[in-house]
């Protein structure tokens, strides 16, 4: 791939070196500051140089005078940072929807937190927060308090407008339907059998945590971070200590290191083997799903054997982890694995030849590899259509440098792709936890840090089971953070769903779409 | 007079009790059967390992709050649910069960395609309780149903016709009993029809792979989403029996009805015992292939049907035809 090849930031200083800043080495490969609209060309610059340039987050910041709008953007071997600030009083900036639509989302939930205004855009109304949310109030300013914030009454539930074909029927997925399992609204139009529009309502279980945790010290946060979701906790938490850790240089000992990777792919295993059951059942075919669940058990025991916990493990903490592994314990962390590994060919053959399986999940939902990269989806989403993104391959974090395993990469884009991306994980997150079990390194698996971090800013991508987790950390020099910005894997993922699912019959919605593992309470926060 | 044996013979055996509660008691074996195929326990509550649970299910449901829609039809709504119920018992009543049918006839020539009708009817009625609902999930339920087994139906009386023409004739006892007389039951004779009457009544029925209509990750409940209280549990009751009808479809048609050795003592005890039994081991393959199978999308399920299953069905009679003409003859 000659792509690798390519140093984006002298691309960009060649082309507009002069118009402006880059910092190399910067929150991560490098900082361009590009004020009044430049944003767009540096983008765009990004765009032609690579076909992997994507938007990961984009970061709302308050700063008194000016609002920041931070575009963290990947491209395939770099992780750039574009600032632009606006002025509170006028705070309009140029849309970048038309140079990269997968930043559709990001721009709306900026606008409904922050009030910047993206012109341009063609929404407009509450993305994330409720309907009786007063207008002008951005909760994620920092004259807002949230105890406050006076809530105007509840907008009358707008006349369902009436498709003007009498053949179309809308139909509203959520906020609740049994193939969801958490509350949120698809509106989908259907004609006849086949969808012919969808339109995405999420804020349902909006908690505000990202405002939550700037009232609170980095000790509590990390346990904050944690809930955002229930089946990923480990790996926000995990997001989140290393963002802090960055910006207060804690180099963490290499114990813990490998300690963190065996929690975190505990957790993927967890988290890849329920959605492969819980696709069985939305396709009805629950035998499937009881035998995944069956074995999904005897990992959730290992959680707790090794954190404590069965769910929320709590186990990171900013310096290391906070238990270490018994040696007593390492043979029946073996056992179960081997067990695990025993019952995956099974499984494999199942979701290979099982007929009616597969006329459920192939060729359905097929998102094709440009699609995937214009709309910068993530995770087995995007190696499902041949993208190979991976954080633990693209930018190593903790001992995963350290640690051969392979990235799982299917080509033909569809549901079945997308299942058997997780199939091949669970059996390279084996390998991962067994490799690091026997490479333990002995030493002592945590440092007891300073309760106050140093001023300063930090990036970090972390790669989810659901996908790339993007972490932002701001300090002021307080024992609590000036910013933190969240953006999930599924908030990423949802417009892949929106563009598959048009032209596809209703029957397919529910396969498509666990095809994503969405995870709502994460897209919400 | 007042015939008081066809009375008892209407309300309790093998009438209406008898029915309903085998219609619980196949219930139960059902959740067993898939339970333990699922690696689950199945019901094991109420009763002896749960034999309790349907009836106790069906008690719940009777005492639930009965909620109407506004814009629902409330006529339609209210008896549609309940006249299917009725239809399903009533088709039940023509099938020998301990012997001969329930007005203790050998039928009349011709109940087969009355009772095929009357499933038809009950169907019907489904669909119209689903749409006097006015609720988007119900519509759409119910037009499936509707699609579903106008569909099926037609390969469903083809394959039905196999037996009849072995047998020649289109009464179900005289299908019964000409198996009995010759102690070949037609799944012997006719096993590829006895496959595809299989497959197709695990359609009509509405069962994995094919419970489309009911698919609550795309319809919720389908066309029962707006159902509560004594309508829920009647509408449940319906399709347990429409199982219970199915299933002893085959078990007359193909597997030599109640008929049996009947050892010592009272013929018709005997009769019961076999008719059940057989019973059961067709709801034992029907529920073992609603256990594997994941389910077919709508369209995969209607061209499934009119690419394959309806040129079998034809293939299956234009086959029984000729065997009838010139090879059984030769051995039997």
């Amino acid at each position: 791939m000659s792509n690798n090849k390519i140093d984006i930031l002298s691309v960009v200083a060649s082309k507009l070196g002069n118009r402006v800043q880059i910092q190399p080495g910067y929150l991560s490969t490098g900082t361009i500051i590009a004020q009044n609209g430049l944003h767009r060309n540096v983008l765009k610059t990004m765009i032609d140089a690579d076909e992997k340039t994507g938007i990961t987050a984009i970061t709302g910041l308050d700063f008194g005078e000016n609002l920041g709008v931070y575009y963290h953007v990947h491209t395939s071997n770099a992780f750039v940072t574009i600032k632009a600030e606006v002025p509170k009083d006028n705070p309009k900036i140029q849309t970048i929807i038309d140079l990269h639509p997968g930043a559709v989302f990001h721009e709306l939930e900026v606008a409904d937190l922050l009030g910047v205004v993206f012109e341009g855009h063609p929404t407009s109304g509450h993305f994330v927060l409720s309907e009786n949310w007063p207008d002008g109030v951005y909760p994620l300013r920092k004259n807002v308090k949230a105890n406050e914030v006076k809530l105007v009454p509840t907008p009358k539930s707008e006349e369902i407008t009436l498709p003007e074909n009498e053949r179309l029927v809308k139909i509203i997925i959520g906020p609740q339907h049994p193939a969801l399992l958490e509350p949120e609204k698809f509106a989908v139009t259907v004609d006849g059998e086949i969808v012919t529009k969808v339109e995405p309502r999420i804020g349902y279980v909006h908690r505000g945590i990202e405002k939550a945790t700037e009232s609170r010290t980095y000790l509590q946060d990390v346990y904050l971070v944690e809930r955002i979701c229930g089946i990923c906790n480990s790996i926000h938490a995990a997001g989140f200590v290393e963002c802090v850790e960055k910006i207060a240089k804690i180099e963490v000992p290499p114990r813990a290191k490998y300690l963190r990777v065996i929690a975190l792919e505990l957790n993927r295993l967890h988290s890849h083997l329920l959605t492969l059951g819980h696709a069985g059942l939305e396709i009805g075919y629950e035998t499937l799903f009881q035998y995944f669940w069956r074995d999904r058990e005897p990992i959730m025991d290992l959680i707790e054997l090794t954190s404590g916990n069965r769910v929320y493990s709590s186990l990171m903490t900013i310096g290391g982890v906070r238990r270490d592994i018994k040696d007593t314990d390492i043979p029946k962390i073996k056992t179960t694995l081997k067990d695990l590994r025993g019952k995956l060919p099974f499984y494999r053959q199942v979701y290979e030849n099982e007929p009616s399986l597969k006329l459920r999940m192939k060729n359905v939902g097929v998102l094709k590899r440009a699609d995937a990269l214009k709309l910068s989806v993530v995770g087995p989403v995007a190696r499902g259509s041949g993208v190979d993104v991976d954080v633990r391959k693209d930018e190593p974090y903790e001992a995963y440098a350290e640690i051969p395993f392979k990235e799982i990469v299917y080509t033909t884009g569809d549901t079945w792709a997308r299942m058997n991306v997780r199939m091949d994980e669970v059996e390279e997150s084996i390998n991962i936890i067994e490799y690091a079990i026997d490479n333990l390194p002995s030493g002592q698996f945590r440092i007891i840090t300073p309760r106050s971090v140093p001023a300063g800013e930090a990036v970090n991508r972390v790669e989810a089971p659901r996908g790339e987790l993007f972490y932002y950390v701001r300090s002021n020099g307080t024992d609590m953070p000036d910013r933190v910005k969240v953006r999930t894997p599924t908030f990423a993922n949802i417009p892949a769903f929106l563009k598959t699912a048009i032209g596809e019959s209703i029957a397919d919605v529910p396969a498509n779409f666990v095809s994503l593992d969405p995870c709502f309470s994460c897209t919400d926060r | 007079m007042i015939d008081f044996t066809l009375i008892f013979r209407i309300l309790v055996f093998p009438g209406f009790t008898f029915i309903v509660l085998l219609t619980l008691f196949c219930d139960w074996v059902e959740r067993k059967i898939e339970a333990r195929i699922q690696n689950r326990v199945g019901p094991m509550v109420a009763g002896p390992a749960g034999i309790l649970q349907p009836l106790a299910d069906f008690i719940k449901l009777l005492t639930k709050e009965d909620i109407e829609p506004r814009d629902a039809k409330k006529t339609i709504f209210k008896f549609a649910p309940l006249l299917a119920f009725t239809i399903m018992i009533f088709a039940l009543f023509f099938l020998p069960v301990d012997g001969t049918n329930i007005f203790s006839t050998g039928g009349f020539s011709g109940d087969l395609i009355v009772i095929l009708a009357f499933s038809t009817i009950a169907n019907f009625l489904l669909f119209l309780a689903g749409w006097a609902s006015c609720n988007p999930y119900g519509t759409i339920g119910s037009a499936r149903v509707l699609t579903q087994f106008l569909g099926y139906d037609i390969p469903l009386f083809l394959i039905a016709l196999t037996p009849a023409f072995i047998a020649g004739s289109l009464s179900i006892a005289a299908i019964s009993a000409y198996q009995a007389s010759h102690l070949l039951p037609f799944i012997v004779l006719a096993p590829w029809a006895f496959v595809l009457f299989l497959i197709a009544i695990q359609a009509e029925l509405e069962k994995d792979p094919f419970d489309v209509p009911h698919s609550e990750s795309e319809l919720v409940g389908g066309l029962e989403t707006e159902f509560t209280g004594a309508k829920l549990a009647f509408l449940h009751l319906t399709r347990d029996v429409q199982i219970v009808f199915g299933s002893a479809l085959v078990v007359e048609l193909f597997l030599g009805g109640p008929n049996g050795p009947v050892f010592f003592g009272i013929p018709w005890f005997w009769y019961t015992l076999w008719f059940v039994l057989k019973l059961l081991a067709v709801v034992l393959i029907s529920e073992y292939i609603t256990t594997v199978f994941a389910r077919f999308r709508i369209d995969q399920v209607l061209s499934g049907n009119w690419r394959i299953l309806l040129p079998a069905a034809l293939l299956s009679l234009m086959l029984t035809v000729a065997l009838v003409t010139w090879v059984y003859p030769l051995v039997v």
